[in-house]
Order: C-alpha cells, then structure tokens, then sequence
C-alpha cells in the first residue's frame, strides 16, 4: 500500500486481524474451557475459578514481559523467531484474552438456571444433550463474554508495544501507532487513528448485538 | 405390576434430612397425590421417581426392576418425565420444545414434529406450535410442559403443582387432558399439591407428607406452634388467634384439626365445644356426598360436611360460619 492513507489503512487491518485471530484461539481454547468449570464439581474449582478472575486483571505489560522473555532470542521459544512479529502479539494477546472468554464464559454457565438441567435429564437426555442444552441456553451470556475479549484485545497497547516493537509496516497497530504520534506531538494523526479505532469496536460491537438477537442479555 | 416400588428412600440435602418414606407402592394406572405444605419433602419425592436426583439412602424399582446405577437411571429417564412446579421452556419455539424429549431419543426431527404437533393438540395447544417459547403467559408455559412430558409417551408422569398461579379452568382443563390421555394408553399420574381438595378430586390415591415423613393426618388445617405448658388445657397462639388445645406437651409442635371433627354453624353455638371461630367461606368442594368448606376466621379451616347440611343451611362463598370444635379434638405431634 502507499501513502499515508495506505498506511493507515494496512494499520488498521493488521489490527483487526490480530484482534480477530487472537479472540478467535482464546475462545476456541477459553469457552469449552469455561465450560467444564462452569458445569462440573471438583475439589480446587474454586480455586481455579479464583485464580481465573485474578488473571483478568493481569496488567497487559506483565503480560507483555512474559511474551518478551519467552520469545526473546535466547529464550524457551527462541528459535521460533517470533519476536517483532505480528504473530507475536497475536500470542500475547491469546493470553490476555484466554482468561477472559474462560471467566466469562464460566459465570454464564453457572448463571443458567438448575432447571435447564433438570428438564433436559428428565425429558431423557443424555450428558452431552444436556451439556449443549445448558450451553445453548447460555449462548448470549458467552456471547457477551467473547465481545468483551475482543474489545479488550483491540484496544491494548502495552504487549502489543512490547512484543510487536511498533514496526512500522509490519508491527504496528492502531494502538502502537497511537502511541507514537502522541509522543511526536501528532495529536490529530492520533485522534483520528482512535476514531478509528472505536469504530472498528462499534462495528463488531453491533455485529454482536444482531447475532444475540431477542437474547436477554 | 407397580410403576414404582419405593423402599426406605432417604433424601438429605447438606447432611439435613429431607425426606423418608419407609415404602410406597404406586401402581400402574394410578393417579397419586402427594399433599402436604410447603417444605413437605414433595418436590424431592417428585424428583427421586424422576430419577433426575440420586437418594442418599434406600431403592427404588421402575416396573419391578430396582434402578441403582447411573445407566439405569439414565435408561429410567426415558420412561418417566416430570413437571416442575413452575416449569422451564427452552428458547426457541413452543414445538421445539414439544419435540425435545423425542429428539432426545432419537426421532428424526420431521417425526418429532408431528408428534408434538399431536401431542400438542391433545392438550388443545395447537395454534401455540409455532410461538416463541418465552412469550408465553405462565398457565401457557404449564400446559405445553405437561404437553413436552407427554409427548415422549412415558409411562408415569410426575407433577409438580401443576395447576400452581394457573386460573381454575385452566386447572380443569390440565386434569381433563391427563385424564383422557390415561384412557388412550397406561399412564401413572403422581402429582404433588399444596391443596387437598385437588387432591380429593383428581387422584385416587393420597400420600400426605409432613416434614418429609409420611403424616398421619391429612394436611389440612395443621398449624406448626409453640405450646406454651403449664397446664393440660393450653392456650396456643395460631397465627391471630388463640386456641384451647389439650395436651402435656410444650415447645415447637403440630397442631392438627380434622375436618370431620369441625361443626359448622350459621350463628354461634353454646356446646361444649372450646373453640368456636367466626369466618367468611372461601372455598367449597364436593367430594363424593360431602362438602369440604374452607372458612377463613384469621387462619384458614377446612370443614367436612354432608351435602344436605351444606344445603339446608343455605351455606355459600363469601357467607358467615361459624365452626365449632372441642379441645381435645386437636390432635398435637
């Protein structure tokens, strides 16, 4: 792409894109995942639920360091050379978002009402019958929960930063690339990159809203 | 051959007992009520013969075969079906939900449909088929759950409340669709009600429960209260009102006063009898010969009385009573 609008426009992209992969991994890993606590009694879930919800207010540049140390050259995932890439925040922000779609995912199961288990069984269904049952009744709650990772993975700067470098071109989101006009004194570059921004988290907040329907959510 | 076989059933929830029934037979065909107020151990019972809860004690066999194992009571599943008392329907439409049960065994989805189309129909729910679920008013949301429960033909159905918030035509309509479904095929009916003179019309059988266990008395006019002591004849406190009780006991405990035992009167009667009430009727129900007749004097009494003398007093809702009972026919336990 070329000129300035190019540019933007490809910022813009890229930003969706790891926004829509990352959410997409988090949720394919965190709601089946959220599930299972939401719906089963062990010993340790709620300890395990108790830790979920304090990792929803992991600070994204702990986050970001994680990511860093990992990924970093001499580090466990070195070799992988992921490290300035798009797909490296797409990793970090996987795990700012994983949590997220677990816990939410989670407490919209275990808002269901007993009944929806109770009449599934005794209309003679059986364990996964009802687990989709049950599943299928939560659908907008866990909806609601994916929207909230999505718009959380959107709008985060810090991993992204820490992770991607801000390579212009290749690494840089509408949030880096936020940051860096802001700090060149480019405030109207930057405002209109944020306009952007709530946008492109209204647009996918409406397509939300559209695919929960009547839901009572 | 019984539908259920009921054998030293024990429920308890959080280490509380909450139900135990030394035995209860309910045979084919049946249709049992299970009375008795709030707390009684009913809906527990209700949801053991589902199989939907596993008893912390005692066995249960569906049509002669003991159901102990998870498998079998996932097998007796698809044999008996329960209406909560205030049932849930899915989202999605009323025939989705009428259909359920069948796609749950099975049924391809063009089949599962016209059978609760039919089942629908026989619960005169037809033109509901097609609505959402949730825009239904609640005698709506009971009648498509009994007609969800029927539609997969089990061989019991259990009721919970079934006519609970739902108007009295409603009400007569549910137990006559129930009723005519048990001339189409076998079904046992248990149902479980607050109120006895649904009960007394509808079932031919009653189990009356009282803190979980099987009561000695009908549920009718039982009071819990805390006797006093002192003397034998005792002044207890029931709700607004304060009856002469002849007892040793004191502390927490039931009283019972049998509806066979209470006079009803149209002006107040100088008898022997300790305690006489003042009330408006609020309800009347034929049984057989009898008229069972709840008069509300700051508690509600219930008083069984003959036809004749329902008539010759000239007796009718919303008139004054008077009922008439001596202390020692309060029964206290």
């Amino acid at each position: 792409m070329s000129g300035p609008g190019g540019e933007v426009a490809g910022i813009a992209l890229l930003s969706l894109r790891i926004a829509l992969i990352a959410t997409v991994i988090a949720c394919l890993l965190g709601v089946p995942l959220g599930f299972f606590l939401g719906w089963t009694r062990f010993a340790g879930r709620r300890v395990l639920l108790a830790l979920l919800n304090t990792a929803l207010a992991l600070p994204t540049v702990v986050i970001g360091l994680l990511i860093y140390l990992l990924l970093a050259r001499r580090g466990p995932l070195g070799a992988l050379g992921l490290l300035y890439t798009w797909q490296a925040i797409v990793v970090a922000e996987i795990v700012l978002a994983l949590p997220i779609a677990t816990a939410l995912s989670a407490a919209a199961i275990q808002a269901v009402d007993p009944r929806v288990r109770r009449t599934a069984l005794t209309l003679g269904a059986g364990t996964l019958r009802t687990a989709w049952t049950v599943a299928l009744e939560a659908r907008f709650a866990i909806l609601a929960g994916v929207a909230v990772a999505f718009g959380r993975v959107l709008s985060e700067v810090g991993a992204a930063l820490m992770v991607g470098g801000n390579v212009r071109f290749q690494t840089r989101t509408l949030t880096t690339a936020i940051t860096l006009a802001t700090s060149q004194g480019q405030f109207g570059f930057a405002v209109a990159l944020g306009l952007i921004l709530l946008a492109l988290a209204l647009t996918v907040s409406v397509i939300i809203q559209l695919l929960q329907g009547h839901g009572d959510v | 051959m019984a539908t259920f076989d009921v054998a030293a059933l024990r429920q308890a929830y959080g280490g509380r007992p909450v139900l135990a029934l030394d035995a209860l037979t309910v045979r084919e065909g049946a249709r049992l009520a299970v009375v008795g107020p709030n707390g009684a151990g009913k809906s527990t019972l209700l949801r053991l013969l589902a199989f939907v809860d596993t008893p912390a004690a005692g066995t249960i066999a569906l049509e002669g075969k003991r159901i102990a194992s998870g498998a079998a009571r996932r097998g007796a599943r698809l044999r008996v079906t329960m209406v909560e008392q205030r049932p849930y329907l899915f989202r999605g439409s009323v025939l989705e939900n009428v259909a359920y049960g069948l796609r749950a065994r099975g049924v391809s989805r063009a089949a599962a449909a016209v059978r609760a189309r039919e089942a629908l129909a026989r619960l005169r729910l037809k033109e509901l088929a097609g609505r959402d679920a949730r825009a239904l008013s609640d005698g709506e949301v009971q009648r498509v759950a009994v007609a969800r429960a029927l539609a997969v033909e089990p061989v019991a159905v259990l009721l919970d409340e079934p006519v609970s918030g739902a108007d009295r035509a409603a009400h007569h309509a549910l137990f006559a669709a129930l009723a005519e479904e048990q001339a189409r095929r076998p079904l046992t009916i248990v149902f479980a009600s607050h109120l006895l003179e649904d009960a007394y019309r509808w079932a031919d059988d009653l189990l009356a429960l009282h803190l979980g266990q099987p009561s000695p008395v009908t549920p009718e006019n039982l009071f819990r209260v805390d006797l006093p002591g002192g003397s034998a004849m005792q002044e207890v406190q029931v709700g607004p009102l304060t009856l002469e009780v002849v007892t040793d006991r004191t502390g927490p405990a039931t009283l019972a006063i049998p509806p066979e035992e209470i006079v009803l009167s149209t002006a107040s009667l100088h008898s022997s009898a300790r305690n006489v009430l003042r009330g408006r009727i609020v309800r009347v129900a034929e049984h057989g010969a009898a008229v069972r007749v709840t008069l509300d004097a700051g508690i509600e009494l219930v008083a069984l009385i003959t036809r004749k003398s329902f008539d010759e007093m000239g007796l009718a809702i919303g008139g004054t009573a008077f009922a008439s009972f001596k202390s020692v026919a309060v029964r206290v336990f």
